[in-house]
């Protein structure tokens, strides 16, 4: 039985079909990559998901019942934490009581207090390696420090999935290997991981399988490293004459410069 | 010389009355992003409230305070969840016109049961007061001014000391980031404004002590409640309370200002506002989003 499983979801604004019938499915333990294009649609398909955004066909089913239509905060409390692309600290808070939010709302298990919350931040700003700057405004963070606080902040509600929206665009290399290793880390705990990634070096360095979107249809799946060598993954970043010409061998990684971190290997 | 320390003491209690009163409306926009309107109909809702305990049961205007806070509590949540949840999204104007026509029908249903009559809530000890050498404090605005004090720490402590104050903070900052770490928006929605009500309720109670009560003596609260956000500034308790204080005083010495008739105590006060946010646009202890 698959944990997390997306059946035909479309989505559309207006006239735009934002998606259109994506399938895939995660297995428990799994860390899933999605990548494409800007506008293919990832950031939306995490919307549907979490619950953000209604779908307007498809079904999705969560540990085996459908949590389509189900408002964010209950999808939150079922187990999947949800991470954004650009980082949403909530400003008037220190790191710590930020951490300790989804602690306090969100634990499947049920009702913490704000005491328990606050210790249970502590556990989980220790494993993203915030624990020295706890009480500090998040204002001061830097900007992967922040996005350590969002991962921090989804974990602190004991997900056993954790949707991560490009938590590595913007991170030098070397920020960007800490990083790899926390998510390694908490993958390690029994938290699936599906992550929507520009870096190329990310997908092939910790993805279990990929899906690669386009035009908000699902183009292909299957290992990174195969999924990256395909022509029409090439084709779909490079556009049809760069395909032509560079053939299987040419990797979208060399050209990748998209979202600030497209480092080739 | 004592005359000035007479206005400094009269100012401050008509402070405490701006503070109690702007407390749940700054609450409400600060967090829900809702200037409401019918804010002061609110604070009129807890008068009648009290007016009606004391003339028909006798009740101490003090005591019925927690009656009026229930009362509106329990409005604000049904008004908040029923109808103001559905524009909630919507831009400001939308918010702006629902409020304004709940205004209009809370107004004309006051006007329907207790009629256009003016009423007035006149316990014993209300016109007497406390002798300091040449300066007089009036018993009722001291209560004002401490139930206003009270109202602002209890409001401090919920919102930092609390589970359903951490959930409200985090709603405020910012609304999709709150629904992914399992809060329940449409509930903290609610129970904000719930709360903003009550405390309007709250401070309605005491207004038949001072003034007469009318049906139509709402709106001019959310004018001065306005006012005192806007000098105060958003998204802080303190901010509301030195908001409150300060045209509270601006107001009183205005009344008095040597060679100004009395009229001119509005047009100070809103100069005042005006010179304030020319030069610091927050509010003085605003924050800047």
């Amino acid at each position: 039985m698959s944990q997390l499983a997306v059946r035909g979801v479309s989505k559309r604004f207006g006239g735009v079909a934002a998606l259109t019938e994506v399938t895939f499915s995660v297995e428990p333990g799994e860390i899933f990559g999605i990548i494409g294009p800007n506008g293919a649609g990832k950031t939306t398909l995490l919307n549907c998901i979490s619950g953000l955004y209604d779908t307007d066909a498809g079904e999705i089913r969560w540990e085996d019942r459908s949590i389509t239509g189900l408002p964010a905060h209950r999808i939150a409390r079922l187990g999947i934490g949800r991470t954004f692309q650009i980082v949403r600290p909530f400003g008037s808070m220190t790191v710590r009581e930020n951490a300790a939010t989804g602690a306090l709302f969100g634990q499947p298990s049920g009702r913490l207090q704000p005491r328990q919350a606050l210790a249970y931040a502590d556990t989980v700003l220790d494993l993203v390696g915030l624990a020295a700057k706890r009480d500090y405004p998040v204002r001061r963070l830097t900007v992967p420090d922040r996005k350590r606080l969002e991962v921090a902040r989804a974990l602190a509600m004991r997900p056993r999935l954790l949707l991560l929206d490009e938590v590595m665009a913007g991170l030098n290399p070397v920020e960007i290997e800490q990083a790899l290793d926390m998510v390694r880390q908490v993958n390690r705990q029994g938290v699936t991981m599906v992550l929507i990634e520009h870096v190329m070096r990310v997908i092939v360095g910790v993805c279990t399988r990929a899906l690669v979107l386009n035009f908000g249809r699902p183009l292909i799946e299957g290992k990174p490293e195969a999924v990256l060598r395909d022509p029409r993954v090439i084709e779909a970043y490079l556009g049809e004459r760069y395909a032509r010409q560079g053939g299987p061998d040419a990797s979208p990684t060399q050209a990748d410069g998209e979202g600030g971190g497209g480092a080739g290997q | 010389m004592s005359q000035l320390l007479q206005q400094l003491v009269l100012g401050l209690l008509l402070g405490g009355v701006y503070v109690s009163v702007a407390l749940g409306f700054s609450l409400v926009w600060g967090i829900l992003n809702i200037v409401n309107l019918a804010h002061g109909a609110f604070v009129i809702i807890g008068a009648y409230i009290t007016w009606v305990l004391f003339s028909r049961l006798g009740v101490d205007p003090f005591l019925s305070l927690p009656v009026d806070a229930l009362v509106l509590f329990a409005l604000g949540y049904g008004l908040q969840r029923g109808l103001i949840n559905r524009v909630i999204r919507a831009p400001l104007l939308f918010t702006f016109l629902l409020t304004f026509g709940i205004n209009l029908v809370i107004v004309s249903l006051l006007l329907l049961i207790f009629s256009p009559d003016f009423r007035s809530v006149t316990p014993r000890y209300s016109g007497s007061g406390l002798s300091l050498g040449s300066v007089t404090i009036p018993y009722i605005g001291l209560a004002r001014l401490g139930i206003a004090m009270l109202l602002a720490l209890v409001l401090w402590f919920v919102l930092n000391r609390t589970r359903i104050g951490a959930g409200i903070q985090a709603v405020g900052a910012d609304r999709d980031a709150a629904q992914l770490v399992g809060i329940d928006l449409r509930h903290v929605y609610a129970l904000t404004f719930a709360i903003g009500a009550a405390f309007a309720g709250v401070a309605g109670g005491l207004i038949g002590l001072q003034q007469s009560i009318t049906p139509t003596a709402g709106d001019p609260f959310t004018l001065q409640s306005f006012a005192v956000v806007i000098l105060g500034g958003l998204g802080r308790v303190s901010a509301t309370i030195a908001g409150g204080l300060l045209f509270g005083l601006i107001q009183v010495l205005g009344l008095n200002a040597p060679g100004l008739g009395a009229g001119y105590s509005n047009a100070i006060a809103f100069a005042v506002l005006v010179v304030v946010l020319a030069f610091r646009p927050q509010g003085l202890l605003g924050r800047l989003a």
